[in-house]
Order: C-alpha cells, then structure tokens, then sequence
C-alpha cells in the first residue's frame, strides 16, 4: 500500500479522495474484509448496546429499551453484596496461583522439548502433554472428584505409600484453590507450549552453532539464544494472562463445586450465571459483568504499558 | 493511515449507526399491550356447546400453532408418533414446538411476537406473575369457544392461578387438589428404605428414635461393612433428601398455629434428628463421597445397592434403578419401613407435587387462532386426551381390566419390554405431559415400577397438601430475592457441615452461625413477604 506521509497536513476532502481512489483499486481485497468486519459489527460492537441493562431493572418480559432505568443501584448492591467479594476474592486466589504456575511452567516445558533430539521421545511427551486439553471439564471434573473422594486413586495411592486416609478432598474447602490451580495446569499445560515451540522453530539454527563453536554450555544457549529468540511471544502471553486475572473457569467451578467446597470455590463467572441465568436478575448480572470487563482492560492496558518499558519501547500489542 | 485504522474507523461508525437505529427501533416497539380481551377476539366459526368439546363441531382445516416450551429437554416433534398422530387428526391442528430458556423467551418478549402457546416451568418468575398482559384469560376463551373446557378443568387449579383481576392465564399439568391427594390415586414419592437381607440379619433395631437410629447404623457396619449403612439422594442442584424430605417424615408444620410462615430448619425435632446424622457420620457410617457424589454416581450406587439404608426421596425417578437391584437381587431389594420419626409424637406428612403444579400452558394475546388453541388445552385435560397420552389407542395399546383400571394389551406389553425405542419414539407413550396428571397413571397398576409399590403403599396414608407455602418466596429481582438466594446458599453449606461436624458444641455453633447470618440478611422481612404470601394463598384455597 501506498503511503502518503505528508496525508495528515492535506485537506479532508483530498484525504478522501486518495482513501477511496485506494478503496477502488484495491476493492477485490478489500472485500474480503467484508464478512470479518459485519461479523464484528453484529457480535462485538451491536451488543455493546446490552451493556444499558446495568443502569437498568430488566426482566425477561421487558424490552432492554423498555425496561426502567435505574441509575447506579445495581452497582451499590453489588458493593454490599458479600457473595460477591467473596467470589471475587475466590477469582482472583485461583487466578494467581494459575497465572504463576501457567506462565512458567510452559516455558520450562517447552524448552525441554525443543531439548530432546530423540524424535519419537519427543512426540510422546508431546501427545501426551496435550491429551488433556481436548477432554471438556465436564469428564476431567467427574474423574478428579471420583479421583479425590474417599476411596478414590489419590487415597489408595496415599494408602500404598502408608499415609492414607479416608478423607474426601472434595468436601475441604481450603484445598480448592490448589486443585483447582493444579488441575488447570495439568490440563493446559501442553498446549501453552505449543506457541513457544512453533517460535523456536523460527530461531535461526547458525546462532546456536556459533555458539557451540564458542565454547557456550547448554544452559548458556538457552539463557542467551532460546528465551531472547521467544521473548516477544513470552510478554504477549505475560499480558493476555495478567488481563485475564478476572477471567474464570465456568466449566471447572460448575463441575467442582459443592456445598461444602462452595466458600471458597465461587468464581464470579459462576456467580454471574448463578444469579443471572438462574435466578433471572439480568440487571444485576450485566452490572457485574461490567464492572469485571471494566477491571480487566485496566489491567490489560496497565501490563501492556510494563511490558512496553521492559521491550524496548515496542508494544507487542 | 494504516489500512487497518482506517477499516476500524469504518466499523466504528457503522456500529454507532447500527446502534443509534436499534435504540430508535427499541423505543418504538416499547408500547404496552393491555386492552380488554373479548372484544378483540376473532368470531367463533362453529356452534358452541357447554356440553360437547368444540373440536368436535370445529371442521376448520390447516390450523398451525406455534407452542413455546421453556425448557430443552422437550421433545419437539408433532404428528410423526401414535399419540400425537392422533391429537393431529382429531383437532384438524398442526403443533410447532419451538424449546428453549429464559434468554430465548426474552427475545420473544423483546421482539413483541409471541408463540401461540407458551409454556413456562416456574410460577414464580415474572413471566408468570405478568401473565395478564401477554396471554388471553382461559375463562374468556372457554366461555366464547370451548365452554367444555370448564367442564375438564380443575376448578381448584383455576382458582389458584387466578390473577388480581380474577381470571385465570395459565393452566398446569400435575397440579394436585385436596381430592386427589384423598383419592389415594396419587402415590407418595418419599420413604426411608432398607435392604431386606439387611434387615433380616441386624435383628430387631429401632429406625424411628434417633438414638436408635444411631445404635441401628453402628449393627449394620458390624455385620455389612462392605455396604455404606445410610445413605441419601444427591447434592447435586439441591439439598439432597436432608432437609424437606426428612423434616415431612418427622411431620414439621410449615406453618405456625396463626398460619405465619414455620422456620422448619430450624425446628428442635429436626435439628435433634440432623445431630443423631452427626453421630451416624462421626462413626464412618455416612460417607462423606455422598456428599460430592452427582446424580449418576448416587444411581449407581442404588443400583448395586451399596447403602444398606437410604433415605430415598422420590422412589419414583429412582424407580428403574431400585428396580435393577429387586430383580438381581430378589432378597435383598428395598423396603420401606417406619425409620426417622418424630419424637415429639408427629406424624409424617409427605408431601407431592402441589396444585402449582410443574410445566404452566399460557396462550398468548398475540395468536390468531385463540378457538383451536384453547380446544387443544380442553382435548389434553378431558378423559380421552389423557387416556390418549398416557395409554393411546383403546383396543390397540391398552384394554379394559375391570373396576375402572386398564392394563396394556399383550402386544404394547412386549413393545415396552424389548423395544423401548419403538415405545418412546413411534408411540411416544405417557411423554406428552404437557397436561399430564397421576391420577390417570394410577388407571394402570403398571404405571409404576414393582420395587417401589411397598415404597407408595406404606406413604399413602401420610399424603398430606402442602398448598399454603407455594410459591411464597419474595419476587425474584428484589433485594428480598437477593438476600433469600445467599441465605439458601448458607443453608446448603450449613446442613453438611452440620452433619461433618466433629462434636455437639461445633454443631451448636454452627446453628447459631446459620441464625445469625439470617438475621443480617433480612429475614424478616422475608418472613413477612412470606407470610402475605400465605395469606393470599389461603384466600385462593378458601381456608379461614
């Protein structure tokens, strides 16, 4: 594409002019956008208009123009609202303990990989590493419960080593946050390592033998050639994760969750679908949808800004 | 300006002009709908009889109406099996079902084009509670089309659904009256059941005190410990069999003597009788898997039969898998016996499906065929619609067994027992519920299950209406619904960890917990929703 650098200072009307005569030549490309940018219009930008519903009390009979406005009412229930809290105390508990653990571990592993020279070693751990990921939480959630409960494989396991017991984890409420960290990373983490592979692919060969020639260790290699040549793709997965930090398991807490475990294990997904979908209080939870989505684009705004600082200055957004 | 940009800018307009136009629409279809119905209605085409069904005089052909059911699971075929082929043919009607949840019946709502006939799940959602503005009242469309109907209808169902304005929008399937829970023709569905084999080797044992209940768990482990001694329904999406189900065996009142609403949870008898379960756990004789267990690993267990006692609630949806165990084990199956008492001398008051009922037919003020509409509803509630879809064809799938009963005919028998496929999809036999009631599946003794006749039969007597708490809770939406949702919450995390608790003075504790945190949640004023609540329902019931 042409660029004009001097665009800026002409007329709105010559700006137009050009914008279009490119618009012209390009067209048969340029239509190709077309069904992308109707796709985001109905699905990203039209139900941004829902969003009204948090200043609103709204039913299933009404109409989201029809229903009533009710200013900031929703938002002060919900800064009364213990369940709330507690569920966003809970998020952001396992969040921590998953981003940590999601963010390094991948790496670690990805670079153990791209370390075997044996190839059909490689391609097992591979499979198996991703095996998880295609199974939905609604199975892996009814092994792990069935795995912890009180003469399940984890306590016969611990029975064979002499420390068994009969205790079924499920039901301890301050175990949840760690089992459902732990499951989470057995589950993705082979897959996170797929993006770091598929970058270390594209590390030029020749550095590391320069390398070789020069005496550097293995170690060395990595710290030098591996994480710099993966570096990009580490601060963008640094950024979607920290932005995600609000970001919760639906599928996991619906499995996991019960009675006793529930204190500790109430996300704010599953609250919102609780009190949205169940209970039929739309207002309330678009209000706190709202405000969760508000939170994580600080977040990823502000993650962006410190990768930037640490980048030299390049947004890898 | 990079091309991307300059695209982005594109979409940006066009979707604050998408969005400025959707608001301009919005405001126009914001109109109400309320206007007095029976002038509105199209003319009748047919001559109208109180005491012959419309659908026999109305010769109209090509009738199509659309039916809404809120719910997925529905089946959504018409026409294609024996049961609906024959609905089709008698009503000249074509049905399309269109299935669903809530955010599907909003669109409909939000677009202002509503089905022919909606039907909904819970008569205390706001759907329910705005009736009056959507549907058409069934009084009405029966005095103009169908008087029949009045004759088929339940007067009690129809007054308990009466709305401010004194008519009636909706109708349910498996709404009970006080006559049918004293017709003996709708079976009890709780029971404290034991293994037999089980039974015959611990001796004589007390179930009814909770001391003994406590002593009587401690023999079954010693004589079975391979079997788990008590067990109870799943936790999964409710409270198990532990909180209603056990305090109807121990008789709770649900309302106090001046009719206020009863804090049953928190009744003496029934916390004794929770502190006995806390016993009977911190023996190992409850297991704490019951507790994470979903609802297909608890009928797993019923299956194979690992609880040597169970407070069953509901025999009748566990019904095949108390059944799988009887006919494996033919000594050992499940009995009820007298178990979980009250001490305070009550008898047990089980309770059934309510007049509320369970799926609610509404026809909207928006259809064109109001006639053909409120015919189906009649046709489904008179005899010859419900022997239709719980028996089908006389002669072909059932037959007379004298007294009044039915039984299947040698053929329909066979179909049931090898091939269910053809039972369920070319019959579609006793699915079509949509007006369902037990009293027609009691024509026929196998409705139900044989494992589970002992079960109905020791209950029958202890059937007592629990009509004066429906539907009592504050409306949804409200601060009230709000803070009775965390309560519910609480109570769930409460009952179990009152159970699992390690000693009497934790368990006190916990009670004391539970009160405290209904006090900082409003229950007063929950109460007192609930208590108008019961009024109201009392009027409608004419109880003094």
């Amino acid at each position: 594409m042409n660029s004009i650098p001097a665009g800026r200072k002409r007329s709105v009307s010559s700006r137009m002019k050009t914008w279009f005569a490119d618009f012209r030549s390009q067209w048969q490309m340029q239509s190709m956008m077309l069904p992308g940018v109707i796709f985001m219009i109905v699905f990203n930008f039209i139900p941004i208009y829902g969003l009204t519903l948090a200043f609103k009390s709204y039913s299933v009979t009404d109409t989201i123009a029809g229903a009533k406005w009710n200013g900031w009412q929703n938002f002060q229930t919900i800064m009364n609202d213990k369940y709330f809290w507690q569920a966003v105390w809970n998020t952001v508990g396992i969040s921590a303990i998953k981003l940590t653990i999601e963010f390094f571990l991948p790496i670690a592993l990805a670079i153990m990989i791209y370390e075997v020279n044996w190839l059909p070693f490689k391609k097992i751990v591979q499979t198996i590493t991703y095996l998880p990921h295609f199974l939905s939480w609604i199975i892996l959630g009814g092994m792990l419960i069935n795995w912890m409960s009180s003469n399940g494989l984890i306590n016969q396991f611990l029975g064979l080593l002499g420390i068994g017991s009969h205790a079924n984890y499920m039901l301890d409420a301050n175990k949840y946050w760690n089992i459902a960290a732990w499951s989470d990373v057995w589950k993705e983490v082979g897959w996170g390592t797929i993006l770091y592979l598929a970058t270390m692919a594209g590390i030029d060969p020749t550095y590391y033998e320069a390398a070789e020639m020069d005496g550097a260790s293995k170690l060395r290699q990595i710290w030098s050639i591996t994480l710099p040549g993966i570096s990009s793709i580490i601060s963008l997965n640094l950024i979607l994760s920290v932005s995600g930090l609000f970001g919760s398991n639906l599928d996991q807490t619906l499995v996991l969750m019960n009675s006793q475990n529930q204190p500790r294990a109430e996300v704010i997904n599953s609250y919102v679908y609780r009190v949205g979908l169940t209970q039929g209080d739309f207002s309330y939870a678009t209000a706190v949808g709202l405000g969760v989505s508000v939170i994580s684009v600080i977040l990823l705004v502000a993650a962006n800004m410190v990768t930037k600082k640490l980048n030299d200055n390049q947004s890898v957004l | 300006m990079s091309i991307t940009k300059r695209l982005a800018r594109i979409g940006a307009i066009a979707a604050m002009a998408a969005a400025t136009m959707l608001i301009a629409a919005g405001c126009g279809s914001s109109s109400s709908n309320s206007s007095s119905t029976s002038d509105k209605l199209p003319k009748v085409s047919y001559k109208v009889s109180k005491n012959t069904p419309a659908w026999k005089a109305d010769k109209s052909k090509n009738n199509t109406l659309t039916w809404y059911v809120n719910a997925d699971w529905w089946n959504k075929s018409f026409g294609k099996d024996m049961i609906t082929k024959q609905i089709k043919k008698d009503l000249n009607v074509n049905i399309k079902f269109v299935t669903g949840d809530d955010t599907k019946l909003n669109t409909y709502f939000a677009s202002g084009k509503l089905p022919d006939v909606v039907t909904i799940l819970d008569p205390n959602s706001k759907v329910a509670r705005t009736a009056s503005q959507w549907a058409y009242p069934l009084q009405d469309l029966a005095t103009k089309y169908d008087p029949y109907f009045f004759k088929v209808a339940r007067q009690d169902t129809l007054n308990w659904y009466k709305m401010k304005d004194g008519k009636t929008y909706g109708y349910p399937d498996y709404s009970n009256t006080e006559a049918d829970y004293k017709s003996g023709k709708v079976p009890p569905r709780d029971a404290f059941i034991v293994r037999k084999d089980v039974l015959a080797a611990i001796g004589k044992q007390d179930f009814t005190t909770p001391e003994g209940f406590v002593k009587a768990m401690a023999a079954i482990k010693a004589k079975f410990p391979n079997l788990t001694p008590f067990g109870f329904n799943d936790f999964s999406g409710a409270n198990s069999s532990l909180d209603n189900v056990v305090q109807d065996m121990l008789g709770v009142p649900i309302v106090t003597k001046d009719n206020k609403y009863y804090a049953r949870n928190m009744d003496p008898d029934y916390l004794k009788w929770l502190n006995a379960f806390r016993e009977v756990h911190a023996a190992g004789n409850i297991s704490d898997d019951s507790f994470t267990d979903d609802s297909n690993a608890f009928n797993e267990k019923v299956n194979v039969g690992k609880y040597a006692t169970i407070m069953m609630g509901s025999d009748v949806n566990h019904g095949i898998n108390l059944q799988t165990f009887a006919s494996k084990h033919p000594d050992d199956q499940y009995v009820a016996v007298d178990g979980i008492q009250s001490t305070e001398g009550r008898k047990p008051t089980l309770s059934q499906a309510g007049i509320s009922g369970w799926m609610i037919n509404y026809i909207s003020n928006k259809t064109k065929n109001p006639a053909k509409a409120i015919q189906v509803f009649e046709y489904l509630l008179s005899d010859r619609g419900q022997m239709l879809v719980n028996y089908g064809i006389k002669g072909k799938t059932y037959e007379d067994a004298g007294n009044g009963m039915v039984k299947w005919t040698p053929s329909a028998a066979k179909v049931q027992q090898d091939d269910p496929d053809k039972w369920q999809n070319q019959y579609r036999m006793g699915e079509f519920i949509l007006f369902g009631h037990d009293r027609y599946k009691a024509l026929n003794k196998d409705s139900y299950v044989k494992a589970i006749w002992q079960m109905q039969k020791w209950g029958q007597k202890y059937l007592t209406p629990q009509f004066k708490t429906e539907n009592i809770a504050p409306d949804p939406g409200t601060q009230e619904a709000r803070a009775y949702s965390a309560i519910q919450t609480n109570w769930s995390t409460t009952l179990v960890s009152l159970i699992r608790a390690k000693s009497k003075a934790e368990f006190d504790a916990n009670v004391k917990k539970y009160k405290d945190f209904e006090k900082s949640n409003s229950i007063d004023q929950i109460n007192q929703t609930r208590d108008k609540n019961i009024k109201a329902n009392m009027k409608k019931l004419n109880m003094k």
